[in-house]
């Protein structure tokens, strides 16, 4: 399998379940269908940092879900590592990590280290490499001094810092990233981007796949984007392929997300 | 190691729960104040009612004592499961561990069994309470069938708890199974009062109950000087609802689970 990531018409519809009002109203009515993501198809290289950039609503986080095996797909097919994420889900699951721009997904009662710990063992971590594979995030990700403080204490880029801990914890060869610098303030947010492509994909040689709807984030991140819109994928390359694709050649990425998006 | 897991939530839920110290000293008042309260209900009754629990001794106090306690795995055994996950999916902590290669069954058990642990403590409260402050005479001969009942309480009771965090998985909110379960167990399965001054219908409907069977055994292990014999019509009924209920449950809730994926509702609340 060459792609870190591959997609074949990947699809997911949901049928919203109708209010109770509704429901008396008009027991008998066919139910709507949301149409989340259609026909996906993308290949995703090891090593590279791929973005997903839509608009809210746009069916990037579905997408996330998809190939995290948090969802299952309504038709299509999809490969995470070279694992199929319907058939071989406990394979997906060891070659990922995730990360949200959530700030709630924490014990916050416990310290950043007891929760490291916690979810070390849910990963199957022995204790020594517990104790190896902390000190060596602590390290990566310059958190060691905060560790030992309390979840409920911490400001919003130190969550963030450990969530990034959390998902590098059994050393996963693709991360996923929802939003990841959504809350951050612009030094936080343009730190955590140096991070990710110096030491995530540079030095760890780790395939990034991450969901923005900021542009300047997309572009200067990103190796190449794929635009989705309305659960299509638009458009996908590097930012001279989009522009050549969109027939603008000087064209500013938001500028080729208009084209492509009509928005 | 396959207790690695579980221990760990343990060991996670011990620490917030010593992290809330006053909720820990007002359960212990709350089960005192239960305590003392059916206590002196019981001075009321007297004597009256000895003819309705010479099965367990005569005394109404130490056959709702063992009522009170041993009912409390109802509750954590119906609602646990259900509010454990709930409890996740808000927090945002059941997507992080959905993630990690740990099977859901595995999770689903380890995220109550503080619960069950705080419960029997409560129990053993509710039973020093009792010995020590009441002066309750319990006959400690009968302990294996009373553990054997107990385990399998445990297991009925967790199948319905299995099958109610099944309905919170897809309905979020809105859980008839705890409902249903614990307002019928109280009103018939003899909590409070022997089955035996139920009109006889209803009587038939408390045969229909786990906490029923719990209960008797139970009374009857800690209160009575029973045979193997006496007890084992409680111990068949008990382990025919677990053979029942467990496959059941565990059914219910895989079929739930693959639903709210295919829903896109796993993560939601």
């Amino acid at each position: 399998m060459p792609y870190a990531i591959e997609t074949v018409n990947l699809t997911k519809y949901f049928t919203p379940t109708p209010g109770l009002g509704r429901l008396l109203a008009h027991p008998f009515r066919k139910k709507g269908v949301v149409k989340a993501v259609e026909d996906v198809n993308i290949q995703v290289k090891r090593g590279e940092i791929f973005g997903l950039l839509g608009p809210n609503g746009a069916g990037k986080t579905t997408l996330l879900k998809l190939l995290s095996t948090l969802i299952l797909p309504t038709k299509g097919e999809a490969y995470v590592n070279g694992y199929n994420v319907l058939k071989d889900e406990a394979g997906v699951k060891e070659s990922i990590g995730l990360v949200t721009g959530e700030e709630r997904c924490f014990y916050w009662r416990l310290t950043g280290r007891q929760n490291l710990e916690f979810f070390a063992i849910l990963y199957n971590l022995s204790s020594a490499q517990i104790k190896k594979r902390i000190g060596e995030v602590a390290e990566l990700l310059e958190i060691g001094g905060m560790l030992n403080i309390f979840f409920k204490e911490y400001s919003t880029g130190m969550k963030q810092r450990l969530s990034l801990a959390r998902s590098l914890l059994p050393n996963p060869q693709i991360l996923f990233m929802d939003e990841p610098t959504k809350s951050l303030d612009p030094t936080a947010a343009k730190n955590l981007r140096t991070f990710i492509r110096e030491k995530l994909v540079s030095q760890q040689k780790k395939t990034v796949f991450l969901t923005t709807h900021q542009m300047n984030e997309a572009q200067e991140l990103c190796d190449r984007i794929a635009i989705i819109d309305q659960g299509r994928i638009k458009a996908c390359g590097t930012l001279k392929e989009l522009q050549s694709k969109a027939g603008i050649p000087e064209a500013t990425l938001e500028e080729i997300f208009s084209y492509f998006t009509s928005k | 190691m396959f207790l690695r897991k579980p221990l760990a939530f343990i060991k996670r839920d011990f620490l917030v729960e010593i992290s809330y110290r006053f909720s820990f000293l007002l359960n212990l008042f709350s089960i005192l104040f239960w305590v003392v309260t059916f206590f002196f209900i019981s001075k009321l009754f007297g004597e009256s009612a000895a003819p309705y629990l010479k099965d367990y001794g005569g005394e109404y106090f130490p056959f709702v004592l063992i009522g009170l306690a041993f009912s409390t795995y109802l509750g954590v055994g119906l609602q646990s499961f259900s509010g454990s996950i709930r409890r996740e999916q808000m927090m945002g902590t059941l997507e992080a561990m959905l993630l990690t290669p740990t099977k859901i069954s595995v999770l689903v058990v380890s995220l109550s069994l503080w619960s069950f642990i705080r419960t029997s403590l409560n129990v053993l409260v509710y039973l020093l309470l009792g010995i020590f402050l009441f002066k309750v005479s319990l006959n400690l001969t009968h302990l294996l069938p009373a553990f054997i009942i107990l385990i399998l309480t445990i297991i009925s009771f967790s199948s319905l708890g299995i099958i109610a965090a099944g309905f919170i998985i897809v309905f979020k909110r809105g859980n008839p199974i705890t409902w249903l379960f614990t307002t019928l167990s109280i009103l018939l399965g003899g909590v409070y009062y022997p089955i035996s001054i139920l009109p006889p219908p209803l009587q038939k409907f408390s045969h229909l109950l786990p906490i029923t069977y719990s209960l008797r055994g139970i009374r009857n292990s800690l209160l009575g000087d029973p045979s193997w014999g006496a007890l084992l019509p409680n111990i068949i009924a008990l382990a025919i609802f677990s053979v029942i209920l467990l496959p059941l449950g565990i059914l219910v809730f895989n079929y739930a689970i693959k639903k709210a994926k295919r829903d896109g509702s796993l993560i939601q609340y």
